[in-house]
C-alpha cells in the first residue's frame, strides 16, 4: 500500500475539562481530496490547528509523507510541503496584492525590491489559476472577501504544495466563485496534490471529495466514500446521541403572542425572516455558522438593527433600534460569549443580578441596598445559583452558574422575553440540564422564549416548534414530535429540501 | 417547490451582499483619497498664507534656514516612523518611542562630555552612537523581551536618558568645540550646509530601505499583520527590536547636528518630543496606505517648520506654536480613528 500523503493518529485535546479530540484519526491518501465534515464542536478546527502547529495536542502523532514530526510548527509542516488555507485570511491589509503574495519570498536584486516583476508574476499567476484579473494595485484591506481568499489560495500554491488544506472555503464565496474553486481543486488533484476540504456544506463535500472522514465529539466516526453513501447516512453519522433523557420540559399552555416578527432583513445577513413568538413558548432557532441566525437575534435585541421589517412585543409594534430600547420592552438577551458580553467577571454576583434592573431598586438617586439585597437573596435561591454569597466574584464561579447569573440579571429585570444564544456551550451536563428546566420554568410562568442552539437533540428536546435557517433565509420550520435531528442538520446544511415542513 | 428553489435563492442573496461590499470599498478608498488631497491642500494653503503676508517667508535663503533648523526633527521623526510601521498603527498597543527626545538630550550630552575630556572627534562620534544604540537595545528588551507595551516601556526608558543627561551635565550648558562641529557648521556645498546634505542622504538611504526593499516591505508586514508576518517565516522579534535599534542610532546622529547647532549640549532637548510624534503620526495622511512612510514624515516635519519660521516673521509668539501643535495632532488621530472605523472591514 503506498504510504499516505498525511496521517494524523490518535490525536488527543482537551481544554480544561472539555474533551476537544479524544482519539481522533485522519490518513490521507495521495492525489485524493479528502473531506473533513462534523458538526459545530465536533473538532474539526481543533485538528487543523494543531496540524498547523497553533495548538499542541496533549497525546497523539503527525506523520507527513512517512515522517513523523516530533515538533509540530508552521515552518516544519512547510517544509514537508503542507499548506494551510486558514478560514480568516492571513494577508496583511496595508499590501498590494503582489505583495501580500510574495512576502517572505519577494523578487528583486539583492535587498532590493523589483516591483514590477512582482506585480507582473502576479497577474501571471493569479491569471493563471483562477483565469482572472484582480483590481490593479488595490490594498487587500480594499479587496471582497472572496478575492482576499483567491489571494490566499494562490499565496499557498506558489509553493508548490503536497497537501493543501482548505478550512472551510466557502464560506465568504458566492456560489459562482465556489465553483470556479471547486474547479481549480480538481485540477490541482489531477496534478497530484492532495486535498483536505473542511466543510460543513454537504452537498459541496458529496459532490467534490473522494473520501470523507466524520467526527464527533473529538472523535473519528467514520471514513467512507461520500458517493456510494447516502446523505441522510452522513448527516446520521455527525449527530451525536450519547446525551441521555435530559429534557424535563413540562406542556405550558401557549399564550398570546409575545414576540412577532415580520419581513426581517439586514442586508447581507438574512432576508424576509417571519415568526412570532407566543407566551409559555419556547421557540428554537438554528443554523451553521453564517445561516445569519446570530444575526437575526442580535437584530430583535437591537445590537445591529435590520433594515427592513417590524418588530412588534406585546401587540405594540415599532423599532428597537438599541438594547436599552428592547429592555424597556421586556427583552433579555444571554449571549454565547457570557464573559465578554453577559456579565462583569469582576464584579459581583449581587451586581451583576441588579445590572439591568437598577432603576426599579433606585430611590432618589441612590440604590436601595434593603431592596436589592433581597432581590438577590431571592433570585439565587430560585435559580439555584451556587455561589459562596452574593458578594463573590462572578469570575469565581463555574460556567454554568455564571449562566445562572445572567439569567438571573433578566429576571430581576421582569424580562419576559428571553433570547438565549448558545446558553449551554462548553457547561457540564448537569448545569445543562438545570438550564433547560429553568427555561421549562420560566415559560410555565408565561414568559416567551427564543433559543439559538446548534446542539440539536437540545432543540428537539426543549421546544415547541424549531425555525432552520439557511443562507440568510428561514426554510424550515419544525415541531419536535415530528422530526428527527437528522432533518433538522439536513435542513441547516442544505441537504434537504424545501417544503414538506413548511406548514407548521 | 423544490430543493432548487432554494439552491436558485441562495447565490442571489450572497451576489447582492457582494455587490454592496464593493460599493463599501470604492467609499472607503475614495475617502481616504479626500484625506491625502486635503492634507496636502492644507499644506500648499498654509505656505501660501505665509508667503503672502510674512515677509521673506518664501525667499530661498529663509527656505534653506527652515530646512536647516528641521533636521534634527526630522531624523527623529525618521526614527519614530520607522518604530510606527513596525510596531502597528494603534495608538495604545502600537509601536511607539517616547524616549527619542530625552535619547537625542543625553547624546548630545554625551558627546560634549566625551569632547571636552580630549577624546578625538571619530572616537566621541562612536561613542555616541554606542549611546543612541544602546537606548534602543534597552527600548528593544523592554517592549520585545519582557513584552511590556511601548508606550510604557518608551516612558520609562524617557526617564532613565533624561536621569542620565542630568547626571552628565547636573542641569548645566556645556559648550563644547570641535574641528568635526566646526565643519558641520562652516562647511556647504552646492548653497547648502552639511546639516542639509546629511538630511538629504538620510532621506534617500531610508526611502530606499524603507520603501524599496525586502526588509522594509517585512518591516510594514510584522506591523500590519503579525500573524501573517509569522505564518510567513519573518522572525517577528528581530524586526521590531531592530526598529528601536534604529530610531536610537537615528537620534544619536540627529544629536551630532544638534551639538553643532548650540555648540554643545543644552538642558531641555526632550521638549522636541511632541513635535516628533505630531510629524510621524502626520506622515500617515499622506499616504495612501494611512501608514507613516520617510516622504510624509519629512513633508510634516517641514510643514511644521514652516510654521513655527512664519509665526516668527510675523512675531507670533512662539509659546502659540505648543497649542497648534496639540491641536494638530487631535485632528490628526481623529481623522485616522475616523477612516479606519469606516473603512474597518
Amino acid at each position: 500500500m503506498a504510504q499516505p500523503a498525511l496521517a494524523l493518529r490518535d490525536l488527543v485535546k482537551t481544554f480544561g475539562a472539555t474533551r476537544a479530540l479524544d482519539n481522533a484519526n485522519l490518513v490521507v491518501e495521495r492525489g485524493a481530496i479528502h473531506g473533513l465534515i462534523g458538526q459545530n464542536g465536533a473538532g474539526k478546527s481543533t485538528i487543523i490547528k494543531i496540524l498547523g502547529g497553533l495548538y499542541k495536542a496533549d497525546s497523539g502523532s503527525v506523520t507527513i509523507d512517512g515522517q513523523t514530526l516530533t515538533h509540530v510548527s508552521p515552518r516544519a509542516i512547510e517544509h514537508l510541503g503542507i499548506h494551510i488555507i486558514h478560514q480568516e485570511a492571513l494577508l496583511v491589509p496595508s499590501f498590494t496584492v503582489a505583495e501580500a503574495l510574495f512576502l517572505g519570498a519577494e523578487p528583486g536584486i539583492g535587498p532590493l525590491l523589483s516591483r514590477r516583476t512582482m506585480r507582473k508574476r502576479a497577474e501571471d499567476i493569479i491569471g493563471s489559476y483562477f483565469d482572472m484579473m484582480l483590481p490593479r494595485d488595490a490594498l487587500i484591506g480594499e479587496l471582497s472577501a472572496a478575492h482576499r481568499q483567491i489571494v490566499q489560495i494562490t499565496r499557498a500554491l506558489l509553493n508548490r504544495p503536497a497537501v493543501l488544506v482548505f478550512d472551510e472555503p466557502t464560506a465568504s464565496l458566492v456560489r459562482r466563485e465556489a465553483h470556479r474553486l471547486f474547479g481549480l481543486i480538481r485540477r490541482l488533484r489531477d496534478e497530484g496534490t492532495s486535498i483536505v476540504y473542511i466543510s460543513h456544506y454537504l452537498e459541496e463535500v458529496q459532490d467534490l471529495c473522494d473520501k470523507v472522514t466524520v467526527l464527533r465529539n473529538g472523535r473519528d466516526v467514520a471514513t467512507l466514500d461520500p458517493r456510494d453513501t447516502p446523505l441522510q447516512d452522513i448527516v446520521s453519522l455527525m449527530i451525536n446521541r450519547e446525551i441521555g433523557d435530559m429534557f424535563p420540559k413540562s406542556a405550558v399552555p401557549i399564550g398570546k403572542p409575545a414576540l412577532s416578527v415580520q419581513g426581517l432583513t439586514r442586508r447581507g445577513h438574512f432576508t424576509n425572516v417571519d415568526f412570532t413568538l407566543h407566551a409559555g413558548e419556547i421557540l428554537g432557532l438554528t443554523g451553521l455558522v453564517g445561516s445569519g441566525a446570530k444575526e437575526v437575534l442580535a437584530a430583535i435585541f437591537g445590537l445591529a438593527p435590520a433594515d427592513q421589517g417590524s418588530i412588534t412585543t406585546h401587540g405594540k409594534q415599532g423599532a428597537v433600534g438599541s438594547p436599552a430600547g428592547a429592555i424597556r420592552r421586556g427583552l433579555g438577551l444571554v449571549p454565547e460569549d457570557r464573559r465578554g458580553q453577559g456579565i462583569a467577571l469582576d464584579m459581583s454576583v449581587r451586581e451583576n443580578t441588579t445590572l439591568a434592573s437598577l432603576g426599579k431598586l433606585t430611590r432618589f438617586g441612590f440604590i436601595s441596598r434593603r431592596r436589592e439585597a433581597e432581590t438577590v437573596r431571592q433570585l439565587i435561591a430560585r435559580l439555584g445559583i451556587k455561589t459562596p454569597g452574593p458578594d463573590a466574584r462572578v469570575r469565581d464561579l463555574s460556567g454554568g452558574n455564571q449562566q445562572k447569573v445572567v439569567l438571573a440579571k433578566w429576571l430581576s429585570a421582569a424580562s419576559d422575553i428571553y433570547l438565549l444564544d448558545e446558553p449551554t456551550v462548553a457547561i457540564d451536563v448537569a448545569a445543562k440540564v438545570e438550564i433547560y428546566r429553568l427555561l421549562g420554568d420560566l415559560a410555565q410562568r408565561g414568559a416567551a422564549v427564543l433559543i439559538l442552539s446548534s446542539d440539536l437533540l437540545e432543540l428537539q428536546g426543549i421546544c415547541d416548534r424549531i425555525l432552520v435557517l439557511h443562507r440568510g433565509r428561514i426554510t424550515h420550520r419544525l415541531r419536535p414530535a415530528d422530526t428527527t435531528p437528522e432533518e433538522i442538520l439536513a435542513a441547516a446544511t442544505g441537504a434537504a429540501g424545501l417544503g414538506e415542513s413548511i406548514a407548521a | 417547490m423544490s430543493s432548487n428553489v432554494l439552491a436558485d435563492q441562495a447565490p442571489a442573496f450572497t451576489e447582492r451582499s457582494v455587490d454592496l461590499e464593493d460599493r463599501d470599498i470604492r467609499r472607503a478608498r475614495r475617502q481616504s483619497q479626500v484625506i491625502r488631497l486635503g492634507s496636502i491642500a492644507a499644506l500648499i494653503a498654509v505656505f501660501a498664507y505665509f508667503s503672502a503676508v510674512a515677509p521673506g517667508f518664501a525667499n530661498l535663503g529663509n527656505i534653506a534656514n527652515v530646512i536647516e533648523q528641521s533636521a534634527v526633527l526630522a531624523l527623529l521623526a525618521f526614527g519614530m516612523s520607522i518604530v510606527v510601521l513596525g510596531g502597528g498603527g494603534d495608538v495604545i498597543r502600537g509601536g511607539i518611542d517616547l524616549s527619542l527626545g530625552a535619547n537625542l538630550g543625553l547624546c548630545v550630552a554625551v558627546f560634549a562630555v566625551a569632547s571636552n575630556a580630549g577624546f578625538s572627534d571619530w572616537l566621541a562620534v562612536a561613542i555616541t552612537f554606542g549611546t543612541g544604540a544602546a537606548v534602543g537595545l534597552l527600548n528593544a528588551i523592554a517592549v520585545v523581551g519582557l513584552g511590556v507595551l511601548p508606550l510604557l516601556a518608551t516612558l520609562a526608558v524617557m526617564n532613565i536618558c533624561a536621569g542620565a543627561e542630568l547626571v552628565l551635565t547636573q542641569n548645566t550648558v556645556i559648550s563644547t568645540n570641535s574641528p568635526l562641529l566646526g565643519s558641520i557648521v562652516g562647511l556647504s556645498w552646492l548653497g547648502l550646509s552639511v546639516t542639509d546634505w546629511v538630511l538629504v542622504a538620510a532621506t534617500v538611504v531610508l526611502i530606499v530601505l524603507v520603501q524599496g526593499t525586502r526588509w522594509g516591505l517585512r518591516l510594514q508586514a510584522v506591523g500590519g499583520q503579525r500573524q501573517a508576518a509569522r505564518a510567513a517565516g519573518l522572525r517577528v522579534q528581530a524586526y521590531l527590536a531592530g526598529t528601536y535599534v534604529a530610531a536610537g542610532l537615528l537620534a544619536a546622529l540627529a544629536a551630532i547636528l544638534q551639538a553643532a547647532r548650540l555648540s554643545g549640549s543644552s538642558p531641555g532637548s526632550g521638549d522636541i518630543l511632541l513635535s516628533v510624534v505630531l510629524t510621524s503620526l502626520m506622515s500617515t495622511v499622506f499616504s495612501r496606505r494611512l501608514l507613516p512612510t520617510i516622504g510624509g514624515t519629512l513633508l510634516s516635519v517641514l510643514f511644521i517648520g514652516s510654521l513655527i519660521n512664519g509665526f516668527q516673521l510675523l512675531n507670533v509668539s512662539s509659546y502659540w506654536v505648543n497649542g497648534v501643535q496639540g491641536v494638530l495632532i487631535l485632528f490628526v488621530v481623529a481623522v485616522r480613528s475616523l477612516s479606519t472605523r469606516r473603512g474597518g472591514a
